[in-house]
């Protein structure tokens, strides 16, 4: 079974859970927050504590999957028309999860936030490959190949599989529903031996804010070469770990997932998060943040399909 | 400050005479405006900085600094450039960096020795536009220069320390007493020749039935006399019937006395004004910046000097409150009213005392339960189809008198200019200021101006600050951010922002939590963009949780807290937000490095690594070896502190050099 977790717009939802505590550099701490504080207005709506809903009352089982919470019906989308806005999708590929998937995934991730902004397209998606680590002190891109997950193993990242998974985003790009491709995280060499491979070009190379004034010059040379925009990020590498998702979703979270595999507290089995998408709509001539929120996708259960 | 027409102006008794009738066309001038501009949309964020200069003249020889008043010449010579540029003729090298940026703008202000220099054209809110306004403004900078005397610079101190001082601190020299300004200290020279500048000072004079009057608190140090009195005044002068003020106590002692406008509308400030999408959010964003106009003036602070004496407090803003004072005996409350029509709390200049969005979070203990306004006015605008909360806003700003009248403006009325309604207007000085569409023009819309900053030395520190307020204007609409408090309590922070410094040893009254507690999963957008509550709302009740005591929503904090979030979490802080914002939007690198700097800035600046301008200037009178420790600051020490904010303001404090501690933090 697929579970799909969601934020709703953070902008005004998510209150104090968007702000980063002063101390933690990076961190994935928006994301988590703004879930937990969602499912707690939907599970909670009244300030009253015992007045807790029941899963089935606030949460919505689809034909494919279980939405945590329902997605809104009614939401009303974007208040101007569609022209006045850049919307941007950051697509996070989590690390242990079969490249052959992302296909799938990019495409299942696209239409939720699509359906939730009301929109039929997009102008900017950037992806986040697992495993990439931008490292500006030597300008060469290091392979976290042995970085462990939960399920213990880990495949790297390697590059035909991103060859592989661009070729889809391309074909997304020309259907239209796409107007630019960006990656991150991406170093002067690493962009040099993917841009032969691209009909599409990546429009975008999204780095870590924290090194962003330590920018090397052959990246930034290369870039404006290319034409390619440095954008900045503050974005977590691996941002929905195994655990964290139990831990949101357990007895002592949303309480719809049993405690640990086989316990009996709730919905039996293994989880395995399996893409984040991020998403934001901004008016562009007044730099407003009118939209921003969060979709994941975990696989549960039963349904948890085996590595290939 | 915009010139008007040039016309017959009308003293003070005849002026009084048609105050009535200013007002009232003035009103039907806004009522026009506003029939034709409420359901104005979409207009984008524009917005643009106004950064102000001294004309300081240094003399090498005599190792003295001295007020330069060819702000004539200059501007002359400055507006021959520029329209050769527009027409695109100018013989200027037009520096490569700014290719495409329109000529800087530059304008006469109230004092002789003073320049406003805006950008060409204004900002955007395209992060690419956020890079060029310290470049611009270093090149406004530039071009001045260039249109003075080889000796004279553009400094941009917020008031001379020896302006009003026995000694030959102007130049050319003129000896004080004019008819305008009867000031013993300041000549009528000091004032733009322009006939609206007397005019304002004299009839502010005639109406209040005596000269202004400022009282700033001398600074005591170890050698300055107990009690201090203000040993500049002559109290033997009999030129004109305002000589008897100080015989009748004007001058306090243990403060420094001054009595003109030019002492207050001297002094120089960096203000920013935004242009809203609608007036909707106008509104909004007057309301939500309002609160931050203290911290920001404490934040700033730059004024520690005053007529060649160290002062105990930091900032320009009550001196220009007062210099600029028009109420009469009654109106203080110094005598019972005969005359008037009321008691008035607050000068024409000083923080404002109305909230005027229509924001269901605006409760009703926010608004100042004394505010004074003019029912008839209020009235006829509310007949005219405007809204309580605005109509009570400008039946506010109406209660005062027009100073400024041309006879020949009182012929006949024009719904199609705004002459009238902008005479009572401009001369409403508060922290913010609410700004409808000009009449006759289709490109320009709702704006705010944000008031209350203290204008920098250096050009890197104005772009900061300019651009920070951006920001955060940014960040309130994106979060739908919510800084309510009593506005009687930022008139109260106001006051605390002049403290010696404040912005490190006061704290300030501000919103705990600045989210707004409808989550917007309870609001539906209609159509008409409105939110209102929806019934199909999936988290089922849309009953808003019980508001508690308005008293307990906020409490004091300091500017550390404010600016960079309470340490135990219980207040995010600006910076933060500001960053939360930026993590939302697509930023690219160059810029994301230019902005943290200058987050950098305000941010060592709250926390105290950083110094004020007013603890900078402290220092450097304190440790000048011909300082006595009395307080008084000579022509010695102005000459080289004039020196070395020139210097500071190419060098920015870099490799050690001049102002490191308030720019960099460390040699």
């Amino acid at each position: 079974m697929k579970l799909i977790l969601s934020t709703s717009n953070i902008m005004t939802v998510g209150g104090p859970s968007v702000i980063r505590p002063v101390t933690t550099a990076k961190s994935n701490v928006e994301l988590i927050n703004s879930l937990r504080s969602n499912f707690q207005a939907s599970q909670q709506p009244t300030a009253d504590p015992t007045d807790r809903r029941p899963a089935a009352a606030w949460t919505h089982q689809g034909p494919d999957a279980l939405y945590i919470p329902a997605l809104d019906p009614s939401s009303p989308g974007l208040a101007e028309e569609r022209a006045e806005y850049d919307i941007t999708v950051k697509l996070f590929y989590l690390p242990g999860i079969p490249a052959s998937r992302r296909c799938a995934h990019t495409r299942e991730a696209i239409d939720l936030v699509l359906k939730e902004l009301r929109v039929d397209s997009i102008d900017l998606l950037i992806v986040s490959f697992p495993g990439i680590l931008f490292d500006a002190e030597d300008d060469s891109d290091e392979e976290e190949d042995t970085r462990s997950s939960d399920n213990g193993s880990e495949e790297p990242d390697d590059f035909d599989s991103m060859i592989q998974t661009w070729r889809a985003l391309e074909a997304l790009q020309e259907k239209g529903m796409i107007a630019q491709l960006g990656v991150a995280e991406f170093g002067s060499d690493r962009l040099a031996r993917f841009l032969p491979h691209t009909r599409v070009k990546p429009s975008v190379d999204q780095i870590n804010l924290k090194d962003c004034c330590v920018v090397p010059k052959s990246l930034i040379l290369y870039a404006r070469q290319e034409k390619i925009q440095l954008l900045t990020h503050n974005d977590c590498n691996d941002i929905l770990p195994v655990g964290t998702t139990r831990e949101l979703l357990g007895p002592a979270g949303a309480g719809i997932l049993a405690s640990t595999s086989n316990a009996k507290d709730g919905i039996e089995g293994d989880v395995e998060p399996q893409w984040v998408v991020k998403y934001t709509a901004v008016v562009k001539d007044r730099g407003v943040v009118e939209n921003k929120g969060y979709f994941a996708l975990a696989d549960m259960g039963s349904c948890v399909k085996p590595r290939e | 400050m915009g010139l008007l027409a040039l016309g017959t102006a009308l003293d003070w008794p005849d002026a009084k005479l048609r105050a009535d009738q200013v007002r009232k066309w003035g009103i039907e001038q806004l009522l026009a405006i506003w029939g034709r501009a409420k359901g104005k949309e979409r207009d984008v964020l524009l917005w643009g900085d106004e950064v102000e200069y001294l004309v300081v003249a240094v003399d090498e020889e005599a190792k003295k600094a001295r007020l330069s008043l060819a702000q004539a010449e200059i501007l002359k010579s400055l507006a021959k450039d520029e329209a050769l540029w527009n027409s695109g003729t100018s013989p200027v090298s037009q520096n490569k960096e700014h290719d495409g940026e329109a000529p800087p703008h530059f304008v006469p202000e109230f004092g002789r020795f003073m320049l406003e220099a805006t950008p060409g054209r204004p900002w955007g809110i395209h992060f690419k536009d956020l890079l060029k306004v310290e470049s611009n403004m270093k090149w406004r900078r530039e071009i001045a220069k260039t249109h003075m005397a080889p000796n004279e610079y553009p400094i941009t101190l917020t008031t001379f320390p020896r302006l009003g001082t026995k000694g030959d601190y102007i130049q050319p020299y003129y000896p004080p007493s004019g008819p305008a300004l009867r000031s013993q200290f300041v000549p009528d020279e000091i004032a733009n020749p322009h006939i609206r500048f007397p005019t304002l000072a004299g009839n502010i004079r005639s109406r209040r039935g005596r000269k202004v009057e400022l009282n700033v608190p001398v600074f005591k140090d170890k050698n300055t006399p107990q009690p201090f009195k203000d040993p500049t005044v002559n109290y033997d002068l009999h030129q004109w019937p305002e000589d008897d003020d100080v015989r009748n106590g004007a001058a306090k002692d243990d403060h420094v006395y001054m009595d003109a406008m030019a002492f207050g509308m001297g002094s120089c400030c960096l203000q920013i004004t935004f242009q809203a999408k609608n007036i909707t959010e106008g509104r909004t964003l007057y309301d939500q910046l309002s609160p931050l106009g203290p911290i920001l003036l404490a934040l700033t602070a730059a004024t520690p000097i005053y007529k060649g004496f160290m002062v105990d407090t930091d900032v320009r803003w009550n001196q220009i409150g007062n210099a600029v004072d028009d109420r009469t005996r009654e109106e203080l409350g110094e005598l019972p009213l005969k005359n008037d029509r009321w008691r008035i709390p607050k000068s024409r200049y000083a923080s404002n005392s109305t909230y005027i969005s229509q924001d269901p979070r605006l409760r009703k203990e926010y608004l100042d339960p004394d505010l004074v306004v003019d029912e008839d006015i209020k009235k006829r605008l509310i007949e005219g189809g405007m809204d309580d909360l605005l109509a009570t806003h400008f039946a506010h700003l109406f209660i005062r008198d027009p100073l400024v009248i041309f006879s020949e403006d009182l012929e006949e009325l024009d719904l199609n200019k705004a002459d009238h309604f902008e005479n009572l207007q401009s001369t409403n000085w508060q922290h913010m200021r609410f700004k409808p569409p000009p009449p006759g023009t289709s490109d320009i819309g709702w704006r705010v101006e944000f008031r209350s900053m203290e204008i920098q030395m250096t050009d890197f520190e104005n772009a900061a600050f300019s651009i920070f307020i951006v920001l955060v204007t940014r960040a309130i609409l994106s979060f739908d951010l919510n800084f309510y408090i009593p506005i009687q309590r930022t008139t109260e922070n106001m006051e605390t922002a002049h403290a010696r410094n404040a912005v490190l040893d006061r704290k300030f009254y501000f919103r705990k939590d600045p989210f707004s507690r409808i989550p917007r999963r309870q609001q539906r957008q209609t159509p008409n963009g409105t939110r209102a509550p929806s019934a199909a709302s999936s988290s089922g009740s849309s009953t808003p949780p019980p508001l508690g005591p308005v008293e307990s929503e906020y409490g004091l904090m300091s500017i550390a807290d404010i600016i960079n979030g309470a340490e135990d979490g219980s207040f995010p802080g600006l910076i933060p937000l500001v960053e939360s914002y930026l993590n939302s939007v697509n930023v690219d690198v160059e810029t994301r490095c230019f902005l943290a700097r200058y987050l950098d800035l305000i941010r060592r600046r709250a926390n105290g690594t950083l110094w004020t301008g007013a603890k900078w200037i402290r220092e450097f009178v304190a440790s000048h070896p011909a300082y006595k420790h009395d307080s008084v600051v000579s022509d010695e020490i102005c000459y080289d502190l004039v020196k070395a904010v020139d210097e500071m303001s190419v060098k920015e404090g870099k490799n050690g050099s001049v102002g490191w501690e308030l720019l960099r933090g460390r040699k």
